[in-house]
């Protein structure tokens, strides 16, 4: 395989958001979640939970709940505002000023044809879903406190509303409050305090679920107004609650990061009637406040304060023990947040409201693998850049020999020319961009640094040609199969013939650049391709999807090259189908053309395509093993998977030019020090 | 009630009158005697009218001056508190033109306090532009320029655009979930715990990462080191 001296990089402080709050639709299998800096995501559920799209943030935009209705997405926050998302153009396609104050739920009917928001002032109002817009209707009846939570019923006749110390449920029709259900306080100190319900569910029986701040999920009839039964479940708040398709199932999030299920069974074996909620489960996947909660089919999606998305599958609606039933965490953004200036080891990082250009340090020593070396100059920050204006960025590309450097959010572009003298850099920016240049979902630069790349709406990516402080328009690239959906990985050739775009429709395009129209389209797999790359003297594309399948493709045939067929039909080791996170870069060693690097979020891989393919009964891990073996033995257990699990929590891995390796970490522990207080837990013995 | 009340009184005062009456009759028992009564000339007492009078006229114009002096010295210490609040007009220019020639460099927003902006202005006085990247007050972002009298300009887009309502609900959730009765601790102390507990027991975070607790460990040092100096002190 070959030694490499690694660049470990910790440098750079990813934070990720918190997450608000989360929305389920059915029909397209797609979780839409929102983060509290205002971005909104979009996960693909059938696809290996692949993050297919994502909307950036803005300062002034805040997010407190989502909807789906249909394939449209609504979200109402904190500034009074009810916003649509274009999620072919990943940006919000209106936003309606409600006037009632901070909005602090959303919901719709099953039907599909209404949307109720929840408002501070305390009135629900209703709007009706028109085709292009939103419409409002009409108010329900005002009541005297700020209304927190919301809940249909499935018949469309009722709404239940959560607000201090009490629930209301409304009868739609008139718009009068009909039942006012009372919840009581929580004992002791609390008792000065009002409750808040955060949460309500309506169920299709006239039952209202609710969970409030004094830690209670409380069963109530809908009809008479009474309390049915009482859960005290956690000291501090239920904050999320979440009732399954068939009813059978609620689930509740606290604060203290637990997740808790209900049941509707009977209590006892022997008797089929009384059947009641029944606490069964309780999960404990996070270690902050639980907020936003989905119940779908098979699983419990939870997400809160710590950032990361849980996926809990329940195990009683799989046959058997499988890679599909297992527990998923996902902790990093499925797409590259690090570009490397592979010439002159330079590392740019972005943040939703920065960039920040680092120049890598260096060290003379030799050493054997595994020492540390010692560093003679240090890594230092030579560029820290502010985004202007409010929304957030949403990419941003660096060219390989660290003269240019773009960055695009959903108004505007910006293009930089970088002049690094000895220790001086400067960095003015490109005045006039070309007017069909506004935003750019992906962007990318020509090894030659002569052209740049954005992907922009419907699938089209827009050539842009750089001179020594200007930048021209040359040529709109656009696919033939007249897709809308957005770019989200592009890469180009090192010689500068080819580009390759992949969007969210699986569909892989490859574009001549000399001749500057379409090459061909790439045989359609059923995975969303996660990471590409261009070999650098073979030209070949080498796609790996969503569900760990490695594809090469030659692009002049566009076939499978051979040794990607044989993979194809001998099939991939278990143990790397089962890993659970995606690769997010590929790139090629230029000493080696056989080697492909790549990597995800806990290991990086070096695939050999000389060497034999593993079988299923073949020890995968196998470097360790190696090590031990003697020189005679090893050409007999080579395989051509290398994996190397020293580093974790990867963030980016790249070769630089001069075969040292690049590695950029960002251990979860230290994530996990800047998140907001947790509750504190008495332990015994503690 | 109320005639009770008029019979006391004239009764009150006539006691009174009599008790001065009866010291009156002392004094001039006591004074007068056998001598003529004193022999005041007109002159003299003319004199002393004028010289009272004198007096009191000049006591009144010295009091006025007084007045008028105080005044004066508050005014011209008013006037000397604004001549300082007021940077001097050249260096407001050089403020003026600097953003217009910056070019995208890094700009940290240094927030300085008027008073330190006052102190470095009268240690660098020449052509010191450093202190004045971004004179601002406390609070605010952007420049603010001082104008004469008690008006000043500011950006409106440099103030934040969350309304009172919003800023209201944004506190209103913040205070249920993170403020008093929330019972909420450190991630420190979780994850402290966490390596008490845990399998392979260890120290508390700070003890184990070196990142952890760098204020207290920098503030431990300080103290340290005075203790060990103090130390020095009385035993050399």
């Amino acid at each position: 395989m070959g030694e490499f001296k690694v660049h470990r990089v910790r440098f750079f402080d990813y934070m990720p958001t918190a997450i608000r709050a989360m929305a389920f639709n059915a029909h397209t299998e797609r979780l839409a979640l929102a983060r509290m800096d205002g971005s909104v995501e979009i996960f693909n559920f059938t696809d290996h939970y692949f993050q297919e799209k994502v909307i950036p943030g803005k300062d002034s935009r805040s997010i407190e709940s989502l909807c789906w209705v249909g394939g449209r997405l609504f979200s109402a926050g904190l500034n009074g505002e009810i916003a649509e998302y274009d999620l072919e153009n990943l940006r919000p396609k209106y936003s309606l000023e409600a006037y009632g104050g901070p909005i602090w739920t959303i919901i719709s009917n099953t039907q599909g044809t209404q949307l109720a928001i929840g408002c501070e002032d305390g009135t629900v109002k209703l709007f009706e879903v028109l085709e292009e817009h939103i419409q409002f209707e009409r108010n329900l009846d005002r009541q005297k406190g700020r209304i927190i939570s919301l809940s249909w019923h499935p018949s469309g006749t009722h709404i239940a509303a959560g607000m201090m110390d009490m629930i209301r449920v409304f009868d739609v029709p008139t718009g009068h409050a009909v039942q006012r259900l009372l919840v009581d306080r929580g004992f002791g100190g609390s008792k000065s305090r009002e409750t808040v319900v955060w949460s309500v569910a309506f169920l299709s029986d006239h039952t209202v679920v609710s969970g409030d701040s004094a830690g209670k999920v409380q069963v109530w009839d809908g009809h008479t107004g009474t309390l049915v039964k009482t859960h005290l479940v956690t000291k501090w708040d239920v904050l999320a609650l979440s009732v399954s398709k068939d009813e059978s199932s609620v689930v509740a999030g606290t604060s203290e990061g637990t997740v808790i299920q209900f049941q509707f069974i009977a209590p006892t074996l022997h008797q089929q009637q009384g059947k009641e909620w029944v606490r069964t489960r309780t999960f404990k996947n996070h270690t902050h406040d639980v907020r936003a909660l989905a119940e779908i089919e098979t699983a419990i999606v939870s997400g809160g304060m710590d950032t990361h998305l849980v996926v809990r599958p329940l195990l009683e609606k799989f046959d058997e023990k499988s890679h599909a039933s297992g527990l998923r965490k996902i902790h990093f953004p499925h797409r590259n947040l690090v570009s490397c200036a592979k010439k002159v080891g330079l590392l740019l990082f972005q943040f939703p409201g920065q960039l920040e250009l680092w120049r890598l340090g260096d060290s003379d020593g030799h050493g054997k693998p595994g020492d540390r070396l010692p560093l003679e100059r240090m890594p230092e920050k030579l560029l820290l850049l502010k985004r202007k204006g409010e929304d957030h960025i949403c990419c941003s590309a660096l060219s390989s020999c660290g003269g240019w450097l773009a960055y695009s959010t959903v108004s505007c572009v910006r293009i930089y020319r970088l002049q690094t003298d000895n220790n001086n850099i400067s960095i003015t920016k490109v005045s006039k961009l070309p007017k069909a240049l506004h935003s750019a979902h992906q962007l990318c630069f020509s090894s030659d640094s002569s052209k740049m790349f954005a992907a922009s709406s419907q699938s089209s990516v827009l050539v842009i040609a750089l001179t020594q402080s200007e930048c021209k328009y040359v040529h709109t690239l656009k696919p033939k199969s007249g897709s809308r959906q957005p770019i989200h990985l592009m890469t180009t050739s090192v010689d500068g013939k080819w580009l390759a775009a992949a969007n969210s429709d699986c569909e892989i395009h490859v574009y001549n650049l000399q001749k500057l129209k379409l090459h061909c389209i790439v045989p359609v797999y059923g995975s969303c391709p996660s990471a590409m790359g261009i070999h650098p003297t073979t030209n070949n594309l080498t796609v790996v999807h969503a569900d760990q399948q490695v594809n090469t493709i030659i692009s002049q045939l566009y076939l499978l090259q051979d040794w990607s067929r044989k993979l194809q039909k001998q099939g991939l080791h278990n143990v790397w189908l089962d890993r659970d996170t995606p690769v997010t870069h590929v790139t090629f060693n230029s000493k080696n053309p056989n080697q492909v690097v790549l990597h995800d979020m806990h290991m990086f891989c070096i695939i050999d395509q000389s060497l034999p393919l593993p079988d299923q009964k073949t020890q995968f891990y196998n470097q360790m093993t190696l090590r031990s073996l003697s020189e005679q033995e090893r050409p007999s257990h080579l395989h051509a998977f290398k994996i190397c699990k020293t580093f974790q929590d990867l963030l980016c891995v790249s070769l630089l030019d001069d075969q040292s390796l690049v590695v950029v970490e960002r251990p979860l522990l230290a994530i996990t020090s800047q998140l907001p207080a947790p509750v504190r837990q008495k332990k015994f013995a503690t | 009630m109320a005639k009770k009340l008029l019979r006391t009184s004239p009764s009150s005062s006539n006691k009174f009158n009599s008790a001065n009456m009866t010291d009156d009759f002392q004094l001039h028992l006591d004074s007068s005697d056998d001598d003529a009564p004193e022999e005041v000339t007109f002159e003299e007492s003319k004199a002393s009218a004028l010289r009272s009078m004198k007096n009191a006229l000049e006591t009144s114009k010295r009091e006025k001056d007084l007045l008028k002096e105080k005044r004066r010295k508050r005014q011209e210490m008013f006037q000397e508190q604004k001549k300082r609040r007021l940077l001097p007009a050249h260096i407001l220019e050089e403020i003026d033109t600097a953003p217009s020639k910056k070019q995208k460099l890094p700009r940290d927003q240094a927030e300085s306090n008027h008073e330190e902006a006052y102190c470095s202005w009268e240690e660098g006085r020449e052509g010191s532009k450093e202190g004045y990247e971004k004179e601002t007050k406390k609070g605010f972002k952007g420049n603010i320029r001082r104008l004469k009298g008690n008006y000043s300009v500011m950006r409106v887009a440099d103030q934040s655009s969350t309304n009172s309502q919003q800023q209201t609900a944004m506190d209103f959730i913040q205070a249920r979930l993170y403020g008093p009765g929330s019972q909420r601790t450190t991630n420190n102390e979780v994850l402290s715990l966490q390596n008490k507990r845990g399998p392979n027991k260890s120290a508390a975070m700070q003890f184990v990462n070196k990142k952890w607790g760098t204020e207290k460990k920098a503030k431990a040092e300080k103290l340290k080191k005075q203790w060990i100096q103090k130390r020095k002190v009385p035993s050399s």
